[in-house]
């Protein structure tokens, strides 16, 4: 059940970057916080880059896809999650939107992208919830020991960022990029060694 | 039981007394070469008081057996000339010196054996933590929560030690950080180190663990591989969020 191990470990990665983002943006709106927009620009675009482009797609493959066709049960939360999973760039989007329009001094750009966040971090909450609560017990109940080491090696093979995933292709570095996020976040979220700077 | 092949820590029937209290009663636990194992469980339950009486902080009763040889009575000074190094729970910095000499300092050991290895040592640990290197001539007390996790750790690894065990690591920090301290272990692991990782954030400790052991009123209640323990239902229903009646669980 390593496949199992490595989507909770990219859960609790996405779940760390969103509630960094969220401190953050209290910290601003009281004013204890100047924004750091290259820091919130380089939290989003991992938001897209992991989460969205890669984690999901593997939840489809490995999990999600295979347990369709091992059951009915769960149909239902499994046809939730797949169109959630379609939504993705309309998601990464409106969030992107959201911040771009605030680090252009767009009027209301700071409540616009407050507001942007929130009904992103209330969607991945829900979403992971129903996956771990509803849909992990049921890989559990319904995978095959052949169904397992199918999944584990899928996932394994495209890695989460505990591990790294840089590939000779130049393929992104995700366990750079989060080390140097949670670098320079402000302290006490992050290590406090901002503002962020571009490689 | 976690069975090894090369056990770099066993511990058998350990128990520590504070006075007619017995904070520990006949723990046993193993680690194995490149392992990492973790001792998870609620305050109080006795999880600092086996990581002192292991070093010899504490005296004990019972055996410990550290990288094949039988120590009687753990003595803190020889556990860590024999390669045994603790990062305690609240870090033990010395905030008026700079973090490059704290991290000489965590190599003293070493170089009083003779070793003259603690530049490349500390290139390792620059190399773990690039934040300690932007930062090394700043003083330890100037530092965030954070990064003095990562300079306790790092001081820890100057050692380089045959275990290195961990209290708390994740203790008052951001989730962020958290993520980031144990993404760090997971490095060492892959490094060759042997982890005891003592953690009250069952969730993240059983993720990156290979075997656990649950610790209860100074008890062990409960043991088997990580991924086991992180589906048993008593474990899920007390330690990871979804109810807090602990005790009554284990219990079952």
């Amino acid at each position: 059940m390593e496949a199992i191990r490595i989507i909770m470990d990219e859960h609790q990665s996405l779940a760390a970057i969103i509630h960094a983002i969220r401190l953050m943006i209290r910290e601003v709106g009281v004013g204890r916080l100047a924004p750091d927009f290259k820091l919130f620009k380089a939290m989003v675009h991992y938001l897209d880059a992991y989460p969205e482009k890669r984690h999901h797609p593997k939840e489809d493959q490995f999990l999600f896809g295979p347990l369709k066709a091992r059951t009915t049960e769960g149909a239902d939360a499994l046809a939730r999650l797949e169109a959630e999973h379609g939504l993705a760039e309309a998601r990464i989007q409106a969030l992107d939107a959201a911040l771009q329009g605030y680090a252009d001094g767009a009027p209301d750009g700071f409540e616009a992208f407050t507001d942007a966040f929130e009904t992103y971090a209330n969607f991945y909450r829900n979403h992971m919830l129903l996956e771990e609560r509803e849909i992990l017990p049921l890989l559990k109940r319904h995978f095959t020991a052949d169904d397992w080491a199918r999944a584990d090696a899928g996932c394994q093979a495209t890695p989460d960022p505990m591990s790294g995933t840089r590939t000779p292709d130049g393929d992104e570095d995700f366990r750079r990029l989060f080390s140097r996020l949670v670098a320079a976040t402000p302290a006490p979220l992050g290590l406090g060694g901002g503002p962020y700077k571009d490689d | 039981m976690n069975e090894v092949k090369n056990p770099v820590l066993q511990i058998d029937k350990l128990c520590v007394s504070y006075g007619k209290v017995e904070a520990l009663s006949n723990a046993s636990i193993t680690v194995g070469e490149g392992q990492i194992v973790t001792v998870i469980g609620p305050n109080g339950a006795g999880k600092t008081t086996m990581l002192s009486a292991i070093m010899g902080v504490l005296g004990s009763a019972g055996r410990v057996s550290f990288d094949g040889t039988i120590e009687a009575v753990p003595e803190v000074e020889r556990m860590v000339a024999r390669g045994m190094n603790l990062v305690p729970e609240k870090r033990e910095l010395f905030g008026e010196m700079s973090i490059e000499d704290n991290l000489e300092l965590g190599a003293f050991q070493r170089y009083r054996m003779g070793h003259r290895d603690q530049a490349r040592t500390m290139n390792e640990v620059f190399e773990l933590f690039p934040r300690l290197k932007e930062r090394r001539t700043q003083l330890a007390g100037t530092l965030s929560g954070g990064e003095r996790q990562m300079l306790a750790v790092g001081r820890a690894l100057m050692a380089k030690p045959r275990l290195l065990m961990l209290d708390e690591p994740s203790l008052g920090l951001a989730p962020l950080i958290v993520r980031e301290i144990f993404r760090i272990v997971a490095e060492l692991r892959r490094r060759g180190v042997s982890i005891l990782l003592v953690e009250q954030n069952a969730r993240a400790a059983l993720q990156v663990a290979d075997y656990a052991y649950v610790l209860e009123t100074g008890q062990i209640a409960m043991q088997g591989p990580a991924h086991a323990l992180a589906d048993d239902p008593r474990v899920i229903e007390a330690y990871l969020g979804l109810g807090g009646k602990h005790q009554a669980m284990l219990s079952t």
